[in-house]
Protein backbone atom coordinates (compact mmCIF):
# COMPACT_ATOMS: atom_id res chain seq x y z
CA UNK A 1 0.00 0.00 0.00
CA UNK A 2 1.24 3.89 -0.92
CA UNK A 3 1.73 6.10 1.54
CA UNK A 4 -0.89 9.17 1.60
CA UNK A 5 0.39 12.12 -0.91
CA UNK A 6 0.37 15.30 0.80
CA UNK A 7 -2.87 16.45 -1.27
CA UNK A 8 -4.32 13.39 0.27
CA UNK A 9 -3.44 14.25 4.13
CA UNK A 10 -4.08 17.69 3.77
CA UNK A 11 -7.49 16.67 2.29
CA UNK A 12 -8.46 14.21 4.69
CA UNK A 13 -7.62 16.37 7.61
CA UNK A 14 -9.57 19.83 6.34
CA UNK A 15 -12.39 17.05 6.27
CA UNK A 16 -11.64 15.85 9.82
CA UNK A 17 -11.46 19.35 10.99
CA UNK A 18 -14.95 20.04 8.87
CA UNK A 19 -16.36 17.13 11.43
CA UNK A 20 -15.18 18.48 14.63
CA UNK A 21 -16.25 21.83 14.05
CA UNK A 22 -19.53 20.17 12.89
CA UNK A 23 -19.85 18.94 16.14
CA UNK A 24 -18.82 22.17 18.35
CA UNK A 25 -21.29 24.03 16.48
CA UNK A 26 -24.15 21.05 16.83
CA UNK A 27 -23.14 21.48 20.77
CA UNK A 28 -23.91 25.10 20.62
CA UNK A 29 -26.86 25.13 19.01
CA UNK A 30 -28.55 21.61 20.69
CA UNK A 31 -26.67 22.09 24.14
CA UNK A 32 -27.91 18.77 25.55
CA UNK A 33 -25.75 15.86 26.86
CA UNK A 34 -24.96 13.81 23.88
CA UNK A 35 -23.89 16.46 21.36
CA UNK A 36 -21.92 18.43 24.12
CA UNK A 37 -20.14 15.05 25.15
CA UNK A 38 -19.57 14.57 21.28
CA UNK A 39 -18.20 17.96 20.87
CA UNK A 40 -15.71 17.66 23.70
CA UNK A 41 -14.94 14.51 23.00
CA UNK A 42 -15.02 13.01 19.44
CA UNK A 43 -15.22 16.38 18.38
CA UNK A 44 -11.86 17.34 19.98
CA UNK A 45 -10.31 14.56 18.97
CA UNK A 46 -10.68 14.85 15.24
CA UNK A 47 -9.36 18.44 15.41
CA UNK A 48 -6.37 17.86 17.34
CA UNK A 49 -5.76 14.77 14.50
CA UNK A 50 -6.35 17.33 11.68
CA UNK A 51 -3.70 19.74 13.32
CA UNK A 52 -0.99 16.92 13.77
CA UNK A 53 -1.64 15.64 10.43
CA UNK A 54 -1.30 19.40 9.12
CA UNK A 55 1.88 20.05 11.44
CA UNK A 56 3.09 16.69 10.55
CA UNK A 57 2.80 17.51 6.82
CA UNK A 58 4.37 21.34 7.39
CA UNK A 59 7.35 19.93 9.05
CA UNK A 60 8.25 17.34 6.54
CA UNK A 61 7.90 19.85 3.73
CA UNK A 62 10.31 21.68 5.69
CA UNK A 63 12.79 18.59 6.78
CA UNK A 64 12.76 17.59 2.59
CA UNK A 65 13.78 21.18 1.48
CA UNK A 66 16.57 21.09 3.43
CA UNK B 1 -32.74 23.78 19.29
CA UNK B 2 -31.99 26.81 20.18
CA UNK B 3 -30.22 30.39 19.20
CA UNK B 4 -26.95 30.66 21.25
CA UNK B 5 -27.39 34.33 22.17
CA UNK B 6 -24.36 34.77 24.41
CA UNK B 7 -21.13 36.55 23.11
CA UNK B 8 -18.80 33.81 23.71
CA UNK B 9 -21.16 31.21 21.51
CA UNK B 10 -21.11 33.85 18.56
CA UNK B 11 -17.50 34.14 18.73
CA UNK B 12 -16.99 30.08 19.17
CA UNK B 13 -19.41 30.20 16.06
CA UNK B 14 -17.80 33.01 14.22
CA UNK B 15 -14.60 30.97 14.39
CA UNK B 16 -16.36 27.94 12.94
CA UNK B 17 -17.31 29.80 10.34
CA UNK B 18 -14.50 31.55 8.93
CA UNK B 19 -12.51 27.82 9.85
CA UNK B 20 -15.25 26.13 7.50
CA UNK B 21 -15.00 28.54 4.61
CA UNK B 22 -10.92 28.78 4.60
CA UNK B 23 -11.04 24.77 4.73
CA UNK B 24 -13.99 24.87 1.81
CA UNK B 25 -12.02 26.77 -0.18
CA UNK B 26 -8.63 24.95 -0.18
CA UNK B 27 -11.04 21.69 -1.06
CA UNK B 28 -12.72 23.44 -4.04
CA UNK B 29 -9.86 25.09 -5.39
CA UNK B 30 -6.65 22.86 -4.29
CA UNK B 31 -3.94 25.19 -4.37
CA UNK B 32 -0.34 24.06 -3.98
CA UNK B 33 1.08 24.33 -0.46
CA UNK B 34 2.92 27.36 -0.35
CA UNK B 35 4.17 29.69 2.17
CA UNK B 36 0.57 31.25 1.47
CA UNK B 37 -1.43 28.29 1.76
CA UNK B 38 0.53 26.92 4.62
CA UNK B 39 -0.57 30.31 6.47
CA UNK B 40 -4.22 29.92 5.35
CA UNK B 41 -4.42 25.94 6.54
CA UNK B 42 -2.67 27.21 9.68
CA UNK B 43 -5.12 29.47 10.35
CA UNK B 44 -8.21 26.95 8.79
CA UNK B 45 -6.62 23.65 10.72
CA UNK B 46 -5.57 25.34 14.04
CA UNK B 47 -5.90 28.80 15.10
CA UNK B 48 -9.71 29.18 14.19
CA UNK B 49 -10.88 25.56 15.23
CA UNK B 50 -8.43 25.79 18.47
CA UNK B 51 -10.61 28.86 19.76
CA UNK B 52 -14.02 27.27 18.48
CA UNK B 53 -13.26 24.32 20.73
CA UNK B 54 -11.98 26.60 23.54
CA UNK B 55 -14.79 29.04 23.58
CA UNK B 56 -17.26 25.68 23.11
CA UNK B 57 -15.88 23.91 26.10
CA UNK B 58 -16.85 27.33 28.13
CA UNK B 59 -20.02 27.40 26.41
CA UNK B 60 -20.57 23.64 26.73
CA UNK B 61 -19.80 23.73 30.23
CA UNK B 62 -22.01 26.58 31.40
CA UNK B 63 -24.82 24.93 29.66
CA UNK B 64 -24.48 21.81 31.69
CA UNK B 65 -24.96 23.84 34.65
CA UNK B 66 -28.30 25.03 33.27
CA UNK B 67 -31.81 23.02 34.48
CA UNK B 68 -32.78 23.10 30.92
CA UNK B 69 -30.03 20.83 30.23
CA UNK B 70 -30.77 18.41 33.38
CA UNK B 71 -34.67 18.53 32.24
CA UNK B 72 -33.69 17.17 28.35
CA UNK B 73 -33.62 13.95 30.13
CA UNK B 74 -37.06 12.74 29.94
CA UNK B 75 -36.89 11.48 33.18
CA UNK B 76 -35.66 14.69 34.51
CA UNK B 77 -38.62 16.96 33.03
CA UNK B 78 -40.77 16.64 36.02
CA UNK B 79 -37.86 17.79 38.59
CA UNK B 80 -37.36 20.43 36.13
CA UNK B 81 -41.05 21.58 35.34
CA UNK B 82 -41.65 21.94 38.98
CA UNK B 83 -38.82 24.36 39.28
CA UNK B 84 -39.90 26.20 36.65
CA UNK B 85 -43.38 26.75 38.31
CA UNK B 86 -43.40 30.12 40.09
CA UNK B 87 -46.76 28.84 42.00
CA UNK B 88 -44.63 25.31 43.52
CA UNK B 89 -43.88 25.58 46.92
CA UNK B 90 -41.12 22.70 46.60
CA UNK B 91 -37.72 22.89 47.92
CA UNK B 92 -36.27 22.74 44.81
CA UNK B 93 -38.61 25.10 42.99
CA UNK B 94 -38.16 27.88 45.78
CA UNK B 95 -34.72 27.38 45.68
CA UNK B 96 -35.07 27.99 41.95
CA UNK B 97 -37.02 31.49 42.59
CA UNK B 98 -33.62 32.24 44.33
CA UNK B 99 -31.40 35.02 42.05
CA UNK B 100 -28.33 33.07 43.45
CA UNK B 101 -29.52 29.48 42.46
CA UNK B 102 -31.61 30.49 39.44
CA UNK B 103 -31.44 28.76 36.29
CA UNK B 104 -28.74 26.43 37.74
CA UNK B 105 -30.11 25.38 41.10
CA UNK B 106 -30.02 21.69 40.11
CA UNK B 107 -26.10 21.94 39.87
CA UNK B 108 -25.69 24.48 42.35
CA UNK B 109 -27.45 22.22 44.97
CA UNK B 110 -26.47 18.79 43.76
CA UNK B 111 -22.73 19.45 42.89
CA UNK B 112 -20.14 18.62 44.92
CA UNK B 113 -18.04 21.16 46.30
CA UNK B 114 -14.57 21.42 47.43
CA UNK B 115 -11.12 21.55 45.71
CA UNK B 116 -12.15 19.05 42.77
CA UNK B 117 -16.02 19.54 43.20
CA UNK B 118 -16.31 20.35 39.53
CA UNK B 119 -14.44 17.68 38.78
CA UNK B 120 -16.32 14.97 40.72
CA UNK B 121 -19.90 16.28 39.52
CA UNK B 122 -18.86 16.02 36.28
CA UNK B 123 -17.34 12.16 36.31
CA UNK B 124 -20.68 11.86 38.16
CA UNK B 125 -22.91 13.10 35.50
CA UNK B 126 -21.20 11.19 32.96
CA UNK B 127 -22.05 8.07 35.46
CA UNK B 128 -25.91 9.51 35.00
CA UNK B 129 -25.44 9.89 30.93
CA UNK B 130 -24.23 6.23 31.28
CA UNK B 131 -27.23 5.38 33.52
CA UNK B 132 -29.42 6.64 30.98
CA UNK B 133 -28.83 5.83 27.58
CA UNK B 134 -28.20 2.09 28.99
CA UNK B 135 -31.29 1.75 31.46
CA UNK B 136 -34.00 4.57 31.85
CA UNK B 137 -33.87 6.06 28.33
CA UNK B 138 -36.61 4.11 27.17
CA UNK B 139 -38.92 3.76 30.15
CA UNK B 140 -41.94 5.90 31.33
CA UNK B 141 -41.90 8.59 33.20
CA UNK B 142 -44.53 6.83 35.71
CA UNK B 143 -42.19 4.12 36.14
CA UNK B 144 -38.86 6.41 36.65
CA UNK B 145 -40.69 7.72 39.40
CA UNK B 146 -40.98 4.43 41.64
CA UNK B 147 -37.35 2.86 40.85
CA UNK B 148 -34.68 6.12 40.35
CA UNK B 149 -33.25 6.97 43.57
CA UNK B 150 -30.13 9.24 44.36
CA UNK B 151 -27.16 6.97 44.58
CA UNK B 152 -26.35 8.32 48.22
CA UNK B 153 -28.13 10.30 50.50
CA UNK B 154 -28.34 13.95 50.00
CA UNK B 155 -25.32 15.89 51.58
CA UNK B 156 -26.29 18.32 54.49
CA UNK B 157 -23.37 19.56 53.63
CA UNK B 158 -24.63 21.12 50.21
CA UNK B 159 -27.08 23.14 52.28
CA UNK B 160 -24.82 24.49 54.50
CA UNK B 161 -22.62 25.97 51.96
CA UNK B 162 -25.57 28.47 52.78
CA UNK B 163 -27.17 27.65 55.49
CA UNK B 164 -24.22 27.75 57.63
CA UNK B 165 -26.23 26.61 60.98
CA UNK B 166 -24.09 29.27 62.88
CA UNK B 167 -26.82 32.54 62.57
CA UNK B 168 -28.73 33.13 65.50
CA UNK B 169 -31.88 33.08 62.72
CA UNK B 170 -31.31 29.73 62.08
CA UNK B 171 -30.74 28.82 65.95
CA UNK B 172 -33.38 30.54 66.72
CA UNK B 173 -35.44 27.21 65.53
CA UNK B 174 -36.35 25.17 68.40
CA UNK B 175 -35.29 21.84 66.16
CA UNK B 176 -32.63 23.10 64.88
CA UNK B 177 -31.17 23.74 68.12
CA UNK B 178 -31.90 20.47 69.22
CA UNK B 179 -30.72 18.53 66.44
CA UNK B 180 -27.37 21.08 66.09
CA UNK B 181 -24.91 18.71 66.09
CA UNK B 182 -27.35 15.45 64.02
CA UNK B 183 -28.06 17.75 61.00
CA UNK B 184 -23.95 18.84 60.92
CA UNK B 185 -22.47 15.67 61.29
CA UNK B 186 -25.24 14.58 58.71
CA UNK B 187 -27.30 12.30 60.46
CA UNK B 188 -30.78 13.89 60.24
CA UNK B 189 -31.40 15.03 56.29
CA UNK B 190 -32.69 18.97 56.30
CA UNK B 191 -34.48 17.24 52.99
CA UNK B 192 -36.35 14.96 54.65
CA UNK B 193 -39.95 14.31 55.21
CA UNK B 194 -39.76 15.18 59.01
CA UNK B 195 -37.76 18.31 58.58
CA UNK B 196 -37.88 21.11 55.38
CA UNK B 197 -39.73 17.51 52.87
CA UNK B 198 -38.16 15.94 50.22
CA UNK B 199 -36.74 18.37 47.61
CA UNK B 200 -38.65 17.30 44.47
CA UNK B 201 -42.61 16.47 45.20
CA UNK B 202 -42.86 13.37 42.63
CA UNK B 203 -39.79 10.73 43.89
CA UNK B 204 -39.80 9.16 46.94
CA UNK B 205 -37.56 9.69 49.78
CA UNK B 206 -34.07 10.22 49.03
CA UNK B 207 -32.51 6.57 50.82
CA UNK B 208 -34.36 3.25 50.46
Amino acid sequence: MKPPTSTQTLRAACLLALAALGMMVWSLFDPRPVPIIAAMSVGQVLGTLSLASFLYLVAANLRARR
Amino acid sequence: MILPSSPFAIVALACAGIAASILLVYLVRQPPLMRATKVWLLLGLGVFPVGTALIGNVEGYQATKKRQFCGSCHVMGLHAADSNDAKSGSLAARHARNASFGEENCYVCHADYGMFGTVATKIGGMRHVWLYYRRYRQIPIDEAKKTIRLRAPYPNDNCIQCHSTKDDLWLKKADHKASLAAVREGHISCASAGCHGLAHPFFGADTP
